[in-house]
């Protein structure tokens, strides 16, 4: 069965300070921090307060309008005469407001309070449906919970209830019931505090109080699934969901998203053999305990009825559904006819595991290092950007360090779509961490939820001007230096490379405003700043000239540690470290004899010289920038497809070998900030599928070699022991959270 | 073994037959003449009557207007101790009305080899939509013609079959229950 508590925070995240009160909670005596909220102080004491609009995650105090939380509270006092009585305040108070303070004690099993959240439930209940059997929330409804806890056992109002039209269409994906809504404002706080399209709002007043757009336009947010979980009741459903299944009908599996490179940890709902929904797991470093819809509500390809699930041969251009006896034969004779000329390409939606046996399969039994799990436009060394220079590949900081930074450079990316974790966090530090975020991109996206929005300094400057730009923040900071940072002889030879931008030169090449330049210089020139660098830099011609641009302010303001060049898709950085790369093995040792890359594979595979191509999982056709390459490439070479569906790439295949997707076997994934996490094996395999490490184990042996595994684990741990940078991560030590390599 | 033993025990065998045999005779003879009630029922052709709260196979009921009780909650299933319901919900539409309000069950299947006639699925149901009746007759000749599917469990509809379905609104679904 699904678990569902109100917030999946623990209390220790709210420690304040090391100045600690005595409180004492139903007379049990406790340390709490100072100014702690009465509800998290008394479970320091084991005491539950019972609550509904209260959650540590959004800004507290000014919500305090469900009236659940009520408590007695009694504070030492002195008498005129100089002695210390325990007075009790006259009436109860709202524990989430009410911040500790020494002596304070509290009483939450009074008769008055039991008495008082009978009536606050009775209000509550007054309006709303008893739809509990039909309701989705109904088995893990916190309403539920509370009124059969400390709720009356009867209605004493047998007036006609308000009504209103069922299943109201918020957005595209959550519907609203507005008769079930109990007023919390945890659903509008949520798009004030988090995700910042400050979309939802209240309409009216008392008993008509609805939730709503201003407007009562559609809800557009990247996060608007978080609301459905957040909402106490079963006001805010899932449009997916919605009449699935009842909570006790579920089973629950942990896992990892696997929609982009951040890796929220997910609980995976399922019944039977399908997935129902996805929702939140708490992780403090990655995703807290939201996820972005995206994740939410992208997983009908696990179930989809256009699953692959036999391997199919192409005979006279028709696909037909093949055992796999004779699709291995078939593979294995067309891996010796090519004798090692064979590329790989793609991986970056597989796990660790597949991907370690992948370049396994190609480096010992192939003998190819044709490997390469990256589609985009640079294809150059991975040491080229940032390792040679600064010693790490993607990410500098940890998605949970950028709460920490002063200021945040978010350059060339739509960060709530390319990476939405790292947009929460952004989010965050700016709210209520008091970072100021500076944007800086081609464009600006019309979407509600954007950087723009709360950014201090937005700059949308001309496309291919980011070399420009950089180096005229460069030349304010150091040879202006409106700052005044220390010159050291180092940067003497950067302040030249700088010189050269004057800021009206530059303000004129980038069409950008002088003022809001210099605004930025001055904002970057506080440290900490972290550098987030996404699509519009990493798929520009001038790649690498940005980063050294980049990387120069980096250095002249002591941030070397602090660009973030995230990945986008889930083990893209699982795929660098495990060497699915032309000049990498496992754990970026080089090879002495590099292979092609993707667009090299690509070229040779259109012109005859490479005869066969295996696509893992790459939606090459869909994504790679050059399209007709792709398609001269793939209507040439014998093509090997791994995947879920029938995509574009797929049908250029010659063979196409059906894999299992996340929630069908177990495994690691590395997110964009190398942080391995593992994922568990939610229901079994849908019909003749396997996991791609067992295809390459499989077709291993058929070919002469035997690789020792017999489970995704028996992987994980041959990883431990033979990539370096993967010592110590085994199957337990990850735990819950997961470890970030090189940490 | 001597000659009066030898008589002493065929006379007892003669009268242990007799006895018998004679216990046989009396009851036939009863029968054929219908002096007494007879308890053996001629099953199938006669039947007993059941007691009163029998739990036997199960019967999705309708309400007089011809919908479906089942609003598809799975309550039932998750009250079954022998966990053999199986429950899927869809949504109704003003077209396609099965029960009042929202929801309706798609799919509703008991694996009756699992199933112990506890009752406890009638006892959760909050509409009265699943009883327990009296038809103990469950026998069949294959495992799966044990799933017994929503089809099988339903009530016959009544002759005027559904009342026009944008006459029940959400509102007085109170009203259309009776
Ligand atoms: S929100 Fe909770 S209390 Fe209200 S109908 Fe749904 S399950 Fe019942
Ligand atoms: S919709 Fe849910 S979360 Fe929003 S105010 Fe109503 S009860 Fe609270
Ligand atoms: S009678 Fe008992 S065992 Fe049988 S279906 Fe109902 S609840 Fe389950
Ligand atoms: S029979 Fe009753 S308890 Fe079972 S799903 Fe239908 S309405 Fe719910
Ligand atoms: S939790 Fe305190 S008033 Fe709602």
């Amino acid at each position: 069965m699904s678990d569902h508590r109100l917030t999946q925070t623990e209390a220790s995240l709210n420690v304040t300070g090391a100045d600690l009160v005595n409180i004492k909670v139903n007379g049990i005596a406790v340390k709490v921090p100072k100014g702690e909220n009465v509800i998290e102080a008394a479970k320091r004491a084991g005491v539950d307060i019972p609550y509904f609009c209260y959650h540590p995650r959004l800004s507290k105090g000014d919500a305090a309008n469900c009236r659940m939380c009520l408590v007695e509270v009694a504070m030492p006092r002195k008498n005129p005469d100089g002695t210390e009585v325990i007075a009790k305040m006259p009436k109860p108070q709202t524990g989430c407001t009410l911040p500790a303070a020494e002596g304070m004690e509290i009483q939450t099993e009074t008769p008055a309070i039991a008495r008082d959240r009978k009536g606050v439930l009775e209000f509550l209940l007054i309006n709303h449906p008893l739809d509990c059997p039909v309701c989705d929330r109904g088995g893990e409804c916190p309403l539920q919970n509370n009124t059969l806890f400390y709720g009356p056992e009867t209605s004493r109002y047998i007036e006609e209830k308000r009504h209103f039209p069922k299943a109201y269409p918020l957005s595209e994906q959550v519907v609203f019931d507005r008769e079930r809504c109990i007023h919390c404002a945890r659903c509008t706080r949520f798009t004030e505090d988090i995700s910042g399209d400050a979309q939802l709002g209240f309409l009216k007043r008392g008993a008509d109080l609805e939730v709503g757009t201003y407007a009562q336009t559609s809800f557009k947010s990247k996060f608007s699934g978080n609301v459905i979980e957040l909402c106490p009741v079963g006001a805010l459903l899932s449009r997916t969901y919605r009449f699935k299944a009842r909570p006790w009908d579920l089973h629950t599996q942990k896992s990892i998203c696997s929609q982009c490179s951040n890796g929220c940890n997910i609980k995976v709902d399922y019944r039977l053999n399908s997935l129902q929904r996805i929702n939140a797991r708490l992780n403090e470093e990655v995703n807290e305990e939201w996820t972005c819809d995206r994740g939410k509500f992208g997983h009908e390809y696990v179930n989809s009825p256009n699953r692959l699930t036999k391997p199919l041969i192409k005979k006279d251009g028709e696909f037909v559904p093949v055992e796999w006896s004779e699709a291995y034969r078939l593979l294995a004779a067309k891996l010796k006819e090519a004798n090692g000329n064979v590329g790989g390409i793609g991986g970056y939606r597989n796990t660790n595991e597949d991907l370690f046996v992948f370049q396994k399969f190609f480096r010992e039994v192939l003998k190819s290092n044709h490997l390469d799990s990256r589609i985009g436009r640079y294809g150059d060394s991975i040491t080229k950007p940032l390792f040679e220079r600064f010693g790490y590949y993607t990410m500098g900081n940890a998605i949970s360090e950028l709460e920490t930074m002063k200021t945040i450079f978010v350059l060339g990316a739509s960060l709530a779509d390319e990476q939405p974790i790292l947009f929460l966090r952004v989010r965050k530090a700016w709210r209520f961490k008091g970072a100021s975020v500076i944007h800086a991109n081609t464009f600006d996206t019309v979407d509600t939820t954007k950087v723009s929005d709360f950014a201090a300094a937005n700059l949308i400057y001309k496309p291919g001007t980011e070399i420009t730009l950089l180096y005229g923040l460069l030349n304010l900071l150091l040879v202006d230096n409106t700052n005044s940072i220390e010159i050291t002889p180092q940067m003497t030879s950067l302040m030249k490379a700088a010189g050269e931008y004057p800021l009206e030169k530059v303000a004129e090449i980038t069409g950008l405003d002088p003022k809001e330049i210099l605004k930025t210089a001055k904002l970057m020139a506080t440290s900490p700043t972290a550098f987030i660098v996404g699509d519009t830099v990493t798929e520009s011609p001038d790649y690498l000239a940005i980063m050294q641009a980049l990387g120069d302010i980096a250095v002249a303001t002591g941030n070397e540690k602090n660009i973030n060049v995230p990945v986008r898709e889930v083990n893209s950085q699982g795929a660098l470290e495990l060497g699915i790369l032309p000049d990498f093995a496992p754990g970026f040792v080089s090879v002495s004899d590099p292979g092609a890359n993707t667009h090299q594979m690509l070229t040779s595979a259109a012109n005859g010289t490479l005869p066969m191509l295996w696509v893992l999982g790459a939606k090459l056709a869909e994504k790679y920038p050059d399209r007709e390459l792709v398609q001269a490439a793939l209507s040439t070479a014998f093509v090997v497809v791994s995947e879920l569906e029938m995509t574009e790439t797929a049908q250029y295949a010659d063979l196409i070998l059906p894999a299992a997707s996340f929630a069908e076997k177990d495994g690691t994934f590395t997110n964009c900030e190398g942080r391995v996490q593992r994922i568990y094996k939610a229901f079994d395999i849908l019909g003749d599928v396997k996991p791609d490490w067992l295809i390459f184990t499989e077709i291993a042996s058929q070919m002469g070699t035997n690789f020792p595994y017999f489970s995704a684990r028996d992987i994980t741990l041959d990883l431990s022991k033979s990539v370096p940078s993967f010592t110590g991560i085994t199957p337990k030590s990850l735990g819950d959270s997961g470890i970030r390599l090189r940490n | 073994m001597s000659l009066g033993t030898f008589l002493k025990s065929t006379i007892d065998g003669a009268n242990a037959l007799r006895t018998g045999f004679g216990i046989t005779f009396r009851h036939y003879a009863e029968q054929q003449l219908k002096t007494k009630p007879v308890d053996t029922i001629q099953y199938p052709e006669e039947r007993r009557e059941q007691y009163p709260r029998t739990r036997w196979r199960h019967v999705l009921t309708r309400y007089d207007n011809g919908l479906e009780k089942c609003i598809g909650c799975s309550l039932c299933a998750g009250a079954c101790p022998a966990r053999c319901i199986y429950v899927q919900a869809a949504e109704n539409t003003d077209e396609q009305r099965f029960s009042p309000g929202e929801r309706y069950a798609a799919k509703y299947e008991i694996n009756m080899l699992r199933c112990i006639f506890c009752g406890f699925c009638q006892d959760a149901c909050p509409t009265g939509a699943i009883v327990l009746r009296k038809d103990f007759e469950l026998s069949d000749y294959t495992r799966e013609d044990f799933l017994y599917t929503k089809e099988m469990f339903l009530e016959a509809a009544p002759m005027e079959t559904m009342i026009p379905a944008s006459t029940i609104g959400a509102m007085n679904r109170e009203n259309a229950a009776k």
